[in-house]
């Protein structure tokens, strides 16, 4: 790494070339909807913008800056504001990513339980470097902080949706398959130490995908 | 085992302060399938305790009293005193009032609320609007962080139901106390669990923490009264409404009482969310609870509430219980209870690199001391774990750290600054052999 420089957050292209379809850059009378919903449950229309940014990334896949001004537009707030809220948080995606962006956690619980080892296999089974996403679209990789699955590391976060745990090079190659099939893995529960001891297992009758908590593995790297 | 509440390092012998923890019964996670759904949790006597205090006639003040008689601080990681802060709300005006619950859950090593959410919504939702209840207040946001989508999905279809069978919103029982919950998703940033910088999250700002005073109590959310828990920390409430102060206030530790959620990850048999109460012994945790270390290794390190408290060394932790006094004495603080073991084979010196390069990323950029701080903080142990640190580069790490504590709006820096500080001071010996060897031989300095 470049000691004088740690890279830590990269800042999007200020004024990049639009990347939405014009024609395609409004909202449905259902969005609109939402949205309204979104305020009322504020006093002040700011309050809704995060809920709307997140609105806009599932329809639009990234937050280009047309797409944060169309949300200004429609909360009727300034576009700095949208902007500047976009720009501080880290899950609003500003850049084109892959059809799956896969957060493996590298944070210190996951970091010494193999969640670098996760990482570097999915780096060199699709070719591409953390941070990158593969020549066919299918999948953005990142090293992400801590996603609060510490006890089920190492784990990784499927755009910004299901949580997968107890990670191995196994599970990952299967996982790939089943993404490059187009199938989104689903939601998945973790039963409890006291509950397998005193329930004989998962406490929740309506989920069927059920992890349990296991003795992480050793970690062969760890940065 | 006999209940005592002595930390038991002055007689030699390691006794815990939760008592016969081996008996508990959990309450917060109760063995009951299904608890997550409305009518198995009522059927367990669930929204009981908020019946009771509404249609009980409680007044507001009595219900903050039984709070602050029970002891209970809070379980976010500065461990105040709850039903003290209830107390710090102005009277009531005309404009709202609002109440804040942190489920930004964003500390590394801490795992807890996650599953308290899943498992157990309705009890958080009966201790939000008990707590609402207490404080006369009409909102609350429930700020859940945005990595836990589907923990929102659900804590939403759960509200739902709530709403439908009229605990929550208008006229809850036929009285006139009405009260909404809004649920806010976050989009990943650990500095909102800083109650200050929630708020402004929660208006739609960039989450830059705020300038204390004025407090949340009189200038918070939208400039009105605010009080701000942590989602496990509401969720005591129902528990000491319906079973008293006192039953709480005997759970545990003496002055961190009640039960709380061990979540222990690391180089550990079986990790996990543990509940028990408050005052175990570390080592009870670790050989007993989570069934001993991984591959039979010695233990090296333990960090016992989240990555901003103070590492402790194996030999630190004999006698040690997770409460506010016997952490203290032993260097280190109950944070939130997130526990990270760690065995003879870690090397420390890159674990806390990634815990600076965590909090540099993590720093939202409004103070200098942090914003530059954190970054220095980050390649200086970069610096040295790359083999090219000099011995005076250990001694500028302590320098930057005490130019970082204190001098910022909020405690991020003192976050990032404790685990370095403390890191280098209890493993010194493993930064020294990482540095260059001084150009200068000793004898040339002392004949000079």
């Amino acid at each position: 790494m470049d000691l004088h420089e740690p890279e830590v957050a990269k800042l999007p292209p200020r004024n990049p070339e639009p990347q939405v379809d014009p024609d395609a850059l409004v909202f449905s009378a259902e969005e609109k909807e939402r949205i309204a919903g979104y305020q009322k449950r504020y006093p002040t229309a700011e309050g809704a913008i995060m809920r709307a940014l997140w609105l806009a990334q599932e329809k639009f896949g990234f937050l280009p800056p047309e797409v944060i001004r169309l949300v200004a537009d429609e909360l009727g707030v300034p576009y700095a504001s949208a902007y500047g809220v976009a720009t501080f948080y880290t899950q609003y995606y500003k850049e084109k990513v892959g059809r799956f962006v896969l957060d493996v956690c590298t944070c210190f619980s996951c970091q010494l339980c193999g969640g670098v080892d996760m990482l570097h296999h999915l780096e060199s089974k699709l070719g591409v470097k953390a941070g990158e996403t593969t020549a066919d679209g299918m999948f953005t990789i990142q090293g992400v902080e801590c996603l609060g699955a510490c006890g089920s590391a190492p784990m990784m976060q499927v755009t910004n949706g299901p949580y997968i745990y107890n990670l191995t090079e196994d599970k990952l190659d299967e996982l790939i398959e089943a993404m490059r099939a187009g199938s989104m893995p689903g939601f998945t529960s973790v039963t409890l130490p006291q509950d397998e001891d005193e329930m004989g297992g998962n406490r929740r009758t309506d989920i069927d995908e059920v992890a349990v908590y296991q003795t992480p593995p050793v970690a062969r790297e760890i940065d | 085992m006999e209940v005592t509440s002595s930390s038991g390092t002055s007689s030699g012998k390691a006794t815990s302060n939760a008592g016969n923890w081996k008996e508990y019964e959990r309450v917060l996670l109760p063995p009951v399938k299904d608890l997550h759904k409305l009518d198995v949790y009522e059927d367990k006597g669930g929204y009981a305790a908020l019946r009771e205090v509404l249609t009980g006639k409680w007044e507001p003040a009595t219900v903050a009293d039984t709070v602050k008689a029970s002891g209970l601080r809070g379980r976010g990681g500065a461990s105040f005193n709850t039903g003290l802060k209830w107390t710090f709300m102005p009277p009531v005006d005309d404009g709202p009032r609002y109440l804040c619950c942190n489920g930004d859950e964003s500390e590394p090593g801490t795992f807890k609320d996650r599953q308290l959410m899943e498992y157990n919504p309705h009890l958080v939702f009966e201790g939000i609007l008990i707590a609402c209840y207490a404080m006369s207040i009409t909102t609350c946001y429930l700020y859940i962080r945005g990595e836990y989508a589907d923990w929102i999905t659900h804590m939403e279809r759960e509200l739902e139901k709530a709403y439908a069978r009229g605990y929550v919103g208008k006229n809850i029982f036929g009285t006139d106390f009405s009260t909404d919950i809004v649920i806010h998703k976050g989009a990943g940033a650990y500095i909102c669990g800083e109650e200050t910088s929630l708020m402004e999250s929660l208006e739609g700002k960039r989450a830059y923490p705020r300038i204390k005073p004025p407090f949340p109590a009189q200038f918070g959310c939208w400039g009105r009264p605010t009080t701000i828990n942590n989602v496990e920390t509401l969720a005591c409430v129902p528990l000491i409404i319906s079973r008293g102060a006192d039953w709480f206030a005997g759970l545990g530790a003496k002055t961190l009482p009640g039960p709380v959620l061990y979540g222990i990850s690391g180089h550990v048999n079986r990790p996990g969310v543990y509940e028990y109460p408050t005052g175990m012994l570390i080592s009870d945790l670790i050989y007993d609870v989570c069934r001993g270390m991984r591959n039979d290794k010695k233990l090296k390190a333990v960090v016992p509430g989240g990555s901003s408290t103070p590492p402790l060394r194996a030999d630190m932790i004999d006698g040690i219980c997770m409460d506010a006094d016997s952490l203290r004495e032993a260097g280190s603080m109950m944070g939130t209870a997130g526990m990270l073991v760690m065995d003879e084979d870690t090397d420390m010196v890159k674990w806390l690199r990634r815990v600076s390069h965590f909090y540099h990323h993590e720093s939202c950029g409004q103070c200098t001391p942090c914003r530059e701080g954190t970054g220095w903080l980050e390649r200086l142990v970069a610096k040295i774990d790359e083999g090219e640190g000099n011995l005076r580069d250990l001694d500028l790490l302590i320098d930057l750290c005490s130019e970082m504590e204190g001098r910022t709006v909020c405690a991020l820096a003192d976050a990032a600054a404790w685990p370095v500080r403390y890191t280098l001071d209890r493993f010194r010996d493993e930064f020294e052999a990482k540095c260059r060897p001084s150009s200068v031989p000793v004898t040339q300095l002392v004949t000079a």
